[in-house]
């Protein structure tokens, strides 16, 4: 009966455990992200480097990395967000197709690598309260921020960019790490 | 009228005032920007020079020599964003030192984070050709108002300036300030990230030091060139003999001494008891032990008058005995006695009256310690006050 009451308790307590809609504490700190870009950094130096699997079988689809500072300002946050979240969907699409492709070990490990941290870039921004990315249904999401790619080192330097660019200005200026500061 | 001419007046007053401004600003910029293309001049190898001072602009540039160069219309500027249409840039022409021409092309709306292709041609000659970055080529003006302070701990000094303000970018600046002594060449250079200030260590006491400050973007997101050095502030560090902690302390040091002093002073015996104490020596007590005989009692002993230790009374008295007795005269018979009576003698003769009177008359006459000495064996003369010599012992004999 002893075993039965600690059992319920426990229960209980999972139940009634406060903060369930948002468990993750804010990462704020962009060494996260700069760690990232100098992967993905690596991850294009290697397949430049590498000769063989330079192209692919089809084009892929890419989020536009251009940042025009007037442009972006004009966007509010959600839109802001929201360009990130499919940018960084579709990057993920793409890579991982990629992998396919590559036979080389060295380069399986970078897209390996690259493909973990648009993974916890996703965890980065959920902790920030930012709005994941729903696919559109029966098909890839197009529109004027893609653009398409056929190399493998177009699309490690899109995703190079894409990180340095949009993805490091919506986590340097979200509203959630600046509540404390002046 | 007059009202009219007063107000014609006043703005052609706020014109002249105005211009002159926008003058000193122009002024200003155009020495910035001479400066930066003499940084880039030297730094950059490919050509055109570009660098980007803000977040929406970019100034490139190359250089011609006079020999060759033309007017600006003879050239083209064409830039081309990824996946996008080529645009045209007007291009401007200034004279260089050195008898060469800078041609420049200024774009005020910029896209970042994406390859940005530029052809240069000469009466449709391409000359230059380059791919590059936006975001990589930032070259910003130094901070502003370095300052210096010091610190509560000695051998420091805090560095402080004004970061550029440029939004998105102040987290990715990097600093390096570079100090030296002044009057030396040889200087230490530190590097901070996203910081306006900056504690410079490890410094000399009293020594002038002269500091200067760069900024360049970091390079994760942003990169370009070091920007030129701030004009150098001078500032000494705390030396290590404050005068005015010197001179307290020395007033300090003398108030404790003197009252130290004056405590010693008043206690000087009690201490030099303490300290120094007095080793009780017998020698008062014994006269000329030491001195003269060198401790040596027995000899001390034999050379003093005997049976002196049997007598303490003696030691306090400083009379010594008469060596010399003078008897009266005894008439016993015709003849006085010659001889000197012993004290024994003397005190017999004195139940006799005539002869006591006269007798102790002469006793009288020369008291002596001989009435308290009577056990003493006097060895010394006697003197007879008659005019008969006649040995002394018969009459005594006689008398006793």
């Amino acid at each position: 009966s002893f075993h039965g009451l600690f059992a319920f308790l426990l229960m209980l307590l999972e139940w009634t455990k406060p903060g369930l809609s948002n468990p993750l504490r804010p990462i704020c700190d962009l060494r996260v992200l700069k760690h990232f870009i100098e992967e993905a950094r690596d991850a294009e130096a290697a397949m430049l480097a590498c000769k063989e699997g330079r192209g692919l079988p089809e084009p892929v689809t890419v989020p536009q990395t251009k940042v025009d500072f007037n442009v972006w300002e004009r966007k509010n946050a959600l839109e802001q967000a929201q360009e990130v979240q499919s940018g960084l969907w579709l990057l993920n699409q793409a890579i991982g197709s990629l992998r396919a492709t590559v036979t080389n070990t060295a380069l399986h490990s970078h897209i390996d690598n690259s493909l973990r941290n648009i993974f916890s870039i996703g965890q980065v921004l959920r902790s920030l309260n930012i709005q994941e990315y729903t696919p559109p249904a029966g098909g890839v999401a197009g529109g004027e921020e893609t653009w398409r790619v056929s190399s493998a080192s177009e699309l490690l330097q899109v995703h190079v960019n894409f990180l340095r660019g949009k993805v490091h200005l919506l986590l340097s200026n979200t509203p959630v790490c600046h509540q404390g500061s002046s | 009228d007059k009202k009219m001419t007063n107000d014609n007046l006043n703005k052609l007053l706020v014109f002249c005032v105005l211009f002159c401004a926008q003058k000193t600003s122009i002024v200003h910029g155009v020495q910035a920007l001479e400066t930066k293309v003499a940084l880039l001049l030297h730094v950059e190898p490919e050509n055109p020079k570009c660098f980007a001072e803000g977040t929406s602009d970019l100034t490139c540039f190359w250089e011609e020599d006079e020999e060759r160069a033309g007017s600006a219309d003879q050239y083209s500027f064409i830039y081309t964003y990824q996946n996008e249409n080529s645009s045209k840039c007007a291009v401007t022409a200034l004279p260089a030192a050195g008898g060469k021409r800078l041609y420049f092309c200024r774009l005020s709306q910029t896209q970042l984070f994406v390859p940005l292709d530029i052809r240069v041609f000469r009466d449709n000659l391409l000359i230059h050709n380059r791919s590059l970055f936006i975001e990589v080529v930032f070259l910003l003006d130094p901070p502003a108002n370095l300052t210096l302070t010091s610190t509560e701990t000695q051998g420091q000094l805090k560095a402080s300036w004004l970061p550029p303000s440029l939004k998105y970018m102040g987290d990715s600046m990097m600093y390096e300030v570079s100090y030296t002594m002044a009057g030396s060449h040889i200087g230490k250079v530190e590097e901070v990230q996203a910081s306006s200030e900056l504690i410079l260590r490890g410094l000399q006491l009293g020594t002038k030091y002269k500091v200067r400050i760069r900024v360049k973007l970091d390079g994760i997101s942003y990169s370009g060139y070091w920007s030129a050095w701030t004009d150098p502030v001078l500032m000494e560090t705390m030396s290590d003999l404050d005068p005015l902690i010197v001179s307290l302390s020395l007033v300090i040091s003398l108030v404790l001494t003197l009252l130290s002093l004056i405590v010693l002073m008043s206690h000087r015996r009690f201490l030099l008891k303490k300290i120094w104490p007095i080793i009780p020596t017998p020698e008062s007590k014994f006269q000329g032990l030491f001195k003269v005989y060198g401790g040596d009692f027995q000899v001390w002993l034999g050379h003093s008058t005997g049976g002196l230790w049997l007598r303490p009374a003696y030691f306090y008295s400083k009379e010594f005995p008469a060596p010399l007795e003078v008897l009266s005269e005894v008439s016993l018979g015709p003849a006085l006695p010659s001889s000197a009576l012993p004290p024994k003698a003397s005190e017999a003769l004195g139940e006799e009256e005539d002869e006591d009177k006269k007798l102790k008359r002469a006793i009288h006459q020369h008291p002596a310690p001989q009435t308290q000495s009577s056990l003493l064996e006097s060895h010394d003369a006697y003197v007879t006050l008659n005019a008969q010599n006649h040995s002394g012992e018969e009459p005594l004999d006689n008398i006793l």
